[in-house]
């Protein structure tokens, strides 16, 4: 079963914390090709979210590639290996910008960060 | 694109003793949305919504419903509405039913609730009797289900079971729900559209997965420019909060404040906070 973190005391839209949900399994390999994922129906029920909510992840999921609906059987996972790549790299990247950000707000150079990161990874 | 309206309001005005209590709303509803009415004690939330139910007459104006809309499909639940205080709870099924041609009634929610057939409808406690009218009403699949303050008084268990209704309805009849409530933090994660009114009109009227864009927080401690819109300003010893509404992109670049994203809870508290602080003025 996917965990779901819902947080309605987040400003972040509830679709948009259920797709996250769904796509981080799908991304960590929790959640693999030809998994079925809950009916709208149940997840709903599940989450206490408006079936109207859990039916847009459900689209926005299946136009993105992620997922495929079938008349009478429900949902299912999709791996597309380079989407998936795609998915992990805007991840990361994101992660990085807010590290760098961060970084450059406690006024470390480039220099400095990148002889960091290079020395952090040598440890690893 | 296709036509999706259930209900269109036109210009709908209600006085009661010379004080407008609605004033000249025009909007309309969809087909399947959730919708929260919100806003201070005597805004007119359910002045408009007994109009809607047609319990009220409007002294001018139109509600339009969809043509194919009948009357035995739409549904009100509210506190201060009698059912048939003497009938048996079987009795009030039998005679509901009979009224709205009913022929598969469902005793799935009396049934988690162990509620008796054989005790009178005036013997239950309120959140036994939400329980009981949402069973009358759901039985009816209705198109349209209005419910007046309800959710608040009925403690966590039955709250539960009848958000589990709703969503089914959602679901299964894909239902026009549109709920008023002063504290909606109990409707929690159903509505998708929000709606704040202050004196006979609505001040808010916006999808809620569009609100975090449209309004935002700054925390600092001196006035801020005169061209950002503030819908409310709190105001301590250490700080000002600004609620910035509507915000514009333009903003985040012409300025260099730290727009932040609030929530909900504290969105609907920040537009009442509004309508008190202009009514000090």
């Amino acid at each position: 079963m996917i965990k779901f973190n819902i947080n309605e005391a987040s400003p972040v839209p509830l679709y948009q914390q259920v797709k996250q949900a769904i796509l981080l399994d799908i991304v960590s390999e929790k959640l693999n090709e030809g998994d079925q994922l809950p009916s709208i129906r149940a997840l709903a029920k599940i989450l206490k979210l408006n079936p109207n909510t859990v039916a847009k992840v459900y689209y926005t999921l299946e136009q993105e590639g992620f997922i495929e609906g079938k008349r009478g059987s429900g949902y299912r996972v999709k791996v597309l290996k380079s989407r998936i790549d795609k998915l992990k790299i805007s991840i990361i990247e994101a992660e990085l910008k807010d590290f760098l950000e961060k970084a450059s707000c406690l006024g470390f150079k480039k220099k400095y960060i990148n002889d960091l990161i290079g020395r952090l990874l040598n440890d690893k | 694109m296709i036509n999706n309206e259930i209900i269109k309001v036109k210009n709908l005005n209600i006085n009661f003793n010379k004080h407008r209590v609605i004033d000249n709303l025009s909007l309309s509803f969809n087909k399947g949305e959730t919708v929260l009415i919100t806003g201070r004690n005597g805004s007119g939330k359910t002045t408009f919504l007994k109009c809607l139910g047609g319990v009220l007459f409007p002294d001018s104006g139109l509600i339009q419903f969809e043509n194919k809309v009948s009357k035995k499909k739409i549904g009100i639940i509210s506190d201060k509405m009698s059912l048939l205080e003497d009938y048996t709870l079987e009795q009030g099924i039998a005679f509901h039913s009979e009224i709205f041609g009913i022929d598969k009634f469902n005793f799935s929610l009396i049934n988690q609730l162990n509620l008796k057939y054989e005790r009178k409808i005036k013997t239950l406690s309120a959140g036994e009797r939400a329980i009981y009218h949402l069973s009358l009403i759901i039985s009816q699949k209705p198109e349209l289900l209005l419910i007046d303050e309800i959710i608040h008084m009925i403690d966590a268990y039955i709250r539960e079971l009848f958000l589990d209704a709703l969503i089914e309805l959602i679901n299964d009849v894909n239902t026009t729900i549109i709920m008023v409530n002063h504290t909606f933090s109990e409707t929690g994660r159903i509505p998708e559209r929000i709606l704040i009114m202050e004196q006979g009109r609505f001040i808010l009227d916006e999808k809620r997965e569009n609100l975090n864009k449209k309004i935002k927080k700054i925390i600092i401690n001196k006035e801020i420019e005169e061209d950002i819109p503030v819908l409310f300003k709190k105001e301590s010893s250490i700080q000002k909060e600004f609620y910035i509404y509507p915000f514009k992109e333009e903003f985040n670049s012409k300025y260099k404040y730290d727009f932040q994203d609030i929530n909900l809870t504290e969105i609907i508290k920040s537009f009442i906070g509004g309508c008190y602080a202009k009514k000090r003025v």
